[in-house]
C-alpha cells in the first residue's frame, strides 16, 4: 500500500471475490430493462426546452481556444452596470421567482470591473506552474550562513505577503456579484497564485540548511485587512502599495538568486505577480474614471499609506536582508545597501508611474519618507 | 512482439510503455499513488503506481491479497478483450471503452474495493485519466489473447 | 523592533560591524529553528518533505493571531490583525490536506485548449436545449462550491495552512468547472437556459450559511460534491462527442479530490473529537435529506435538469423513459457511493441504526 491514509477501516472484512460471469452488454440490459423495469416515470413536462433569452449562440474557438471572454456575444455580452440579482444566477439565464437573497454587497461593476480580467484568468491557466516539480530544487547548494540566514529571511516576508493577498481575496470575493464573473474567475487565479507563493518561498526556506525567520510586524498588512470601504479601495492598498513592492522584489530575483532554483522562483512568481498588477491597474483606473472624487478618495489612502509602507520598509527586517544578499554576504551589506536603494527607488517611480497611468498624480504629493528613496 | 493477455509479461510491457512517456496529450494527469488490482477471470495482478510512473506489477497467487490494493478492475474476460481491441482501433479508447464508461455501464462497477473503503476506491477517480493512459499504452502492444471464455 | 538584548547573540564582530555601518542585522540571530534541509522526493519537493522539526504538523490550538508563517519566530509588538475563528485543529484538519494540495497542482488543466472543442458538432434540438439545461445548472451548482469555501480562509489561522491551500484549489477548480459549462453552452449554436427551479442556497440548513467549517464541509464535500462527482462521471453516458467526454473527465478527477477532503476531514473529528459525532450526524440527516429532494442533486426527479439527463442518457426525447431508467440506475450508483463515503469517514453507525434517511438507502438496495 502507496498511501498511509488509505488505511482500510471498520467495514473491512474477509471475503471472497464474487467472479464476474456476465458480459457488459448484458449487465446494461439487465439493469435498465430488468431491476429498473417498473421503476415509475414521472410525467415529462419540458416545460424548461423553451425558457432561454437566446438560442443560436457560437462562440468562436480561436488558436488560443475557446476563451472565456469568447462567449461574449449576444445578450450574454451585455455586462450591465448594475447587477440587482442576489443569488448566484449566471448571467444571460433564464431566471426563475422565488429563489432566496444571498446577499451580495458589491454589485455596481465600477466597484470591480477590469476589462481585461477574462483575458487575465485564461492567462494564469496558461502560466501555471507546480512549485514541486516545475523548480530545480537540486540545483541549490550550501551557501554562507548570514547569507542563507538573508535568503530565509526574505522568503518569510514574502510568505506573508502571499498571506495577506490570500486573506485579502478571501474576505472579498464571496461579496462580489456573479454577474461580473470574469473577475471571479480572475481573483480565483490569484488567490492560487498567491497560494503558490506562500508555498514556494516556504519551501525555499526550509530547502537548504536554514528555517524561517522573524514575522514582520504587520502594519502593511494591517492596513490593508482593515480597509472594509469597499474592493476599489482595498485594491488600491493591495495591488499599487505592497504589490509593486513585492513585483519589485521579485523583479530583482535574477541579481538575488543564489542558483537556478532560486532563478526560477523569482521567474515565474515575477509573471504571476505582473498579472495581478494588470487587473489591479485596470479596475482602478475603470473605478475612477466613473466616480467623480475616487481619485480624491484614493489620494487620501495613498497619502496614509505611503507612510505606512515606509514604515515597514524601515524594519531591519526589510530592506537589511536584501542588503546582505545583494552584498554576498553581511561584509558586502554596505555595498548590498546601495542596490538595495535601487530597488526602493523603482519601486517608487514604477509606483508614481503606474499611478500616473490611473490617472493619478502624486509627483508633489509623495510623502517624504517614499520620495528619501528615490535616486 | 505479441504478447499474450492476461499475463505478467502484457502488464510489464504496458509499465514500460507508459514509463516511456511516448504518447503524448497526456491532459490532466500528474503523480498518482495507488496499488491497483486487476482481475479476468482466475489471473490476478497488481499495478503500482508511486509518483510520474508505474514502479512494479505483480501476480498475485490468492486473491486475499486484493486486500491491499487501493481498489480493483474486474471484467470479464471477453470485455477484457474487447476493451484492448477498442484501444488498439481507435488508439486510445473510445467513447463506449473507457475505465469510467465501463465502471459506471456495469451495476456492480469495474472499480470495486476489497475492503469496502470508498476513499480508497475513489482513488480510481481522483487518478482515472493516469489509468486510462496506463491502459492506452496498450495501443502501442501486440496483444494475443489466452482462451478463456468463461461466458 | 521588541526584541529584548538578552535573546540576541550576534556575533560581537557582526554587531560591530552593524553599528559602523548602521544596519541592525539582529534578524541573523532571531529566527525561528535552523538547521532544516528538506529533501526532493521523486515527487519533487512536496509539502509533505518540509513538515520537518517544527515546521510539522502543527499542534491542536493556534495561538498564532497575527498570520505569520507556522515556525516563523513571533514577536511581541506584531499587530493582531488575523482576527483568526478557526483555531482548533479539529475544526479544519485532515491528515493529507497536503497531498491533495500538491495532487491537485499536478492535475489542473485549461477549459480553452485541453478540450477539443472543435469535435463539437450540430446536435439534434433536442439533445443542445438538454446539453445546454445540464451546462447551465452545473455552472450554477460550481458558483456554489467556487465560493462557499474561499470564506473559510481569512477565517482560518495560517498554522493550519494545509487545509487552507487545499480549499484555495478547489476555488480554483471550480472556477474552471463553472466555466467550462459556460463555455459548453455556448459552443454549438445554443445558449444558457431555465436556472435552477429549486433552491440551491440562502435558506438555513444550505451549503453557503453554514457558520460551523465541518457543518460547511459536510455538506459541500460529501453529500453536494459526492453526488455531482457521479454526475460527471455519468458524462461520459451521455457525451456526444470526444469534447464533452473530456470535460466530464476531468471534471470528475477534480470532484474525487474536493470529496477525498470531506471524506478525511470527518474521518479525523470523528477520531480526535468523537463527542462532536452526534452534531455531524445531524448535519448528515440534512444533507441526506436534501440528496433525496434534490436542490443540489441533479439527479433528483422531476426537475428541469432531470429531465434534460433523461433525454441525454435515452439519446433523445423520444427515448426519455429509457433514459429515466438510466437515470434511476446512476442514483443508486450515488447512494450506494455515498453510503460506502459516509462509513469510511467513520459515521458509518448511522446506517446500522436506523438513523439514515431510508428513501435514500431504499435506492441502495
Amino acid at each position: 500500500m502507496t498511501n498511509k491514509d488509505n488505511e482500510p477501516q471498520d467495514s473491512a472484512r474477509v471475503r471472497s471475490r464474487r467472479r464476474v460471469n456476465q458480459r457488459l452488454r448484458d449487465a446494461v440490459s439487465k439493469e435498465t430493462s430488468g431491476d429498473l423495469k417498473d421503476v415509475e416515470i414521472p410525467p415529462k413536462k419540458l416545460d424548461w426546452m423553451k425558457r432561454t433569452y437566446q438560442w443560436g449562440v457560437k462562440a468562436d474557438v480561436t488558436d488560443s481556444g475557446l476563451t472565456i471572454g469568447a462567449l461574449n456575444v449576444g445578450i450574454y455580452g451585455e455586462i450591465p452596470d448594475r447587477w440587482d440579482d442576489q443569488s448566484r444566477m449566471p448571467r444571460g439565464a433564464y431566471p426563475m421567482p422565488g429563489v432566496p437573497p444571498i446577499g451580495y454587497s458589491i454589485s455596481e461593476k465600477r466597484d470591480l470591473w477590469a476589462d481585461n480580467a477574462a483575458d487575465l484568468y485564461e492567462e494564469a491557466i496558461q502560466r501555471r506552474w507546480t512549485p514541486a516539480t516545475d523548480i530545480p530544487w537540486e540545483a541549490i547548494g550550501p551557501l554562507p550562513d548570514d547569507v542563507e540566514a538573508a535568503v530565509c529571511q526574505l522568503c518569510t516576508m514574502l510568505c506573508q505577503h502571499a498571506n495577506t493577498e490570500i486573506e485579502t481575496l478571501g474576505t472579498w470575493l464571496h461579496q462580489m456579484s456573479y454577474g461580473y464573473h470574469e473577475v471571479k474567475l480572475f481573483l480565483a487565479t490569484e488567490m492560487f497564485d498567491a497560494a503558490r507563493h506562500f508555498e514556494v518561498f516556504r519551501k525555499r526556506a526550509l530547502s537548504n540548511g536554514g528555517g524561517l525567520g522573524l514575522e514582520l510586524k504587520g502594519d502593511v498588512k494591517r492596513m490593508i485587512i482593515e480597509s472594509r470601504g469597499g474592493w476599489s479601495e482595498t485594491a488600491l492598498l493591495l495591488y499599487l502599495l505592497r504589490g509593486l513592492f513585492t513585483f519589485t522584489i521579485y523583479r530583482y530575483g535574477s541579481i538575488l538568486a543564489n542558483n537556478d532554483a532560486e532563478k526560477a522562483i523569482f521567474e515565474k512568481s515575477v509573471q504571476d505577480k505582473a498579472r495581478h498588477l494588470s487587473y489591479g491597474l485596470e479596475h482602478l483606473r475603470y473605478a475612477i474614471t466613473r466616480q467623480d472624487d475616487k481619485d480624491l478618495v484614493f489620494n487620501n489612502l495613498l497619502g496614509i499609506g505611503e507612510r505606512l509602507v515606509a514604515r515597514e520598509c524601515k524594519e531591519p527586517i526589510v530592506l537589511e536582508p536584501l542588503a546582505v544578499i545583494f552584498g554576498g554576504g553581511v561584509e558586502g551589506a554596505q555595498s548590498g545597501m546601495r542596490t538595495a536603494q535601487r530597488l526602493m527607488s523603482d519601486y517608487v517611480n514604477l509606483y508614481l508611474s503606474s499611478l500616473r497611468s490611473i490617472g493619478i498624480d502624486r509627483s508633489d504629493s509623495l510623502s517624504n519618507d517614499l520620495k528619501s528613496y528615490l535616486l | 512482439m505479441s504478447v499474450i493477455f492476461p499475463s505478467l509479461n502484457w502488464f510489464e510491457e504496458l509499465r514500460n510503455r507508459f514509463n516511456s512517456n511516448q504518447r503524448d496529450n497526456q491532459v490532466g494527469v500528474g503523480t498518482c499513488d495507488a496499488l491497483v488490482g486487476v482481475a479476468c477471470g482466475e489471473k490476478l495482478f497488481t499495478v503500482q503506481f508511486e509518483a510520474f510512473e508505474c514502479t512494479n506489477v505483480m501476480e498475485l497467487e490468492d486473491e486475499s491479497a486484493l486486500e491491499n490494493t487501493d481498489f480493483y478492475l474486474e471484467l470479464h474476460p471477453n470485455d477484457w478483450k474487447d476493451m484492448i481491441i477498442n484501444i488498439k482501433e481507435n488508439n486510445g479508447a473510445g467513447l463506449s471503452f473507457t475505465l469510467n464508461t465501463l465502471d459506471l455501464e456495469l451495476s456492480d462497477g469495474l472499480a470495486k474495493s476489497w475492503t469496502e473503503d470508498q476513499y480508497r476506491q475513489d482513488l480510481f477517480f481522483r487518478f482515472n485519466q493516469t489509468f486510462q493512459y496506463f491502459f492506452d499504452a496498450s495501443a502501442d502492444v501486440e496483444t494475443v489473447f489466452e482462451e478463456m471464455d468463461i461466458a | 523592533m521588541t526584541i529584548s538584548k538578552e535573546e540576541l547573540d550576534l556575533a560581537p564582530a557582526v554587531r560591530e560591524f552593524g553599528e559602523d555601518n548602521n544596519l541592525d542585522l539582529s534578524w541573523l540571530d532571531t529566527r525561528g529553528e535552523w538547521g532544516v534541509r528538506a529533501e526532493p522526493s521523486k515527487r519533487g519537493l512536496t509539502l509533505g518533505d518540509i513538515q520537518l522539526g517544527s515546521y510539522g504538523e502543527p499542534g491542536d490550538h493556534s495561538d498564532n493571531m497575527t498570520g505569520r508563517p507556522r515556525g516563523a519566530r513571533a514577536r511581541n509588538d506584531a499587530y493582531r490583525v488575523g482576527g483568526y475563528k478557526i483555531r482548533s485543529k479539529a475544526d479544519i484538519w485532515l491528515s493529507n490536506a497536503h497531498v491533495l494540495y500538491e495532487e491537485s497542482l499536478q492535475r489542473q488543466w485549461s477549459s480553452a485548449t485541453d478540450v477539443p472543442w472543435n469535435t463539437i458538432k450540430p446536435l439534434p434540438d433536442d439533445i443542445e436545449r438538454a446539453q445546454c439545461q445540464l451546462a447551465t445548472f452545473l455552472t450554477e451548482v460550481e458558483f456554489v462550491a467556487a465560493e462557499v469555501p474561499g470564506r473559510w480562509l481569512a477565517a482560518t489561522t495560517p498554522d493550519y495552512f494545509e487545509p487552507r491551500m487545499f480549499l484555495i484549489s478547489q476555488v480554483m477548480d471550480e472556477s474552471r468547472h463553472l466555466d467550462v459549462f459556460r463555455k459548453r453552452a455556448f459552443a454549438n449554436g445554443g445558449g444558457l437556459m431555465q436556472r435552477p427551479n429549486v433552491t440551491t442556497s440562502g435558506t438555513v440548513g444550505s451549503i453557503d450559511l453554514s457558520n460551523d467549517f465541518t457543518e460547511m464541509s459536510s455538506r459541500l464535500h460529501i453529500t453536494g460534491e459526492g453526488s455531482v462527482l457521479t454526475i460527471f462521471r455519468m458524462g461520459e453516458l451521455m457525451a456526444y462527442n470526444e469534447a464533452e467526454k473530456t470535460i466530464y473527465r476531468l471534471a470528475a478527477q477534480d470532484e474525487a479530490r474536493h470529496v477525498a477532503f470531506g471524506v478525511m476531514h470527518l474521518r479525523y473529528l470523528a477520531e480526535t473529537e468523537p463527542e462532536r459525532k452526534e452534531e455531524i450526524h445531524c448535519y448528515l440527516d440534512e444533507g441526506e435529506g436534501a440528496l433525496v429532494a434534490g436542490n443540489q442533486n441533479p439527479a433528483s426527479r422531476d426537475t428541469a435538469q432531470s429531465e434534460a439527463l433523461a433525454i441525454l442518457l435515452g439519446g433523445g426525447e423520444k427515448n426519455f423513459d429509457e433514459g429515466y431508467r438510466k437515470l434511476m440506475a446512476v442514483r443508486k450508483r450515488q447512494a450506494r457511493e455515498y453510503v460506502q463515503r459516509v462509513r469510511s469517514a467513520g459515521f458509518g453507525e448511522r446506517f446500522e441504526n436506523g438513523r439514515a434517511n431510508q428513501e435514500l438507502l431504499a435506492y441502495t438496495r
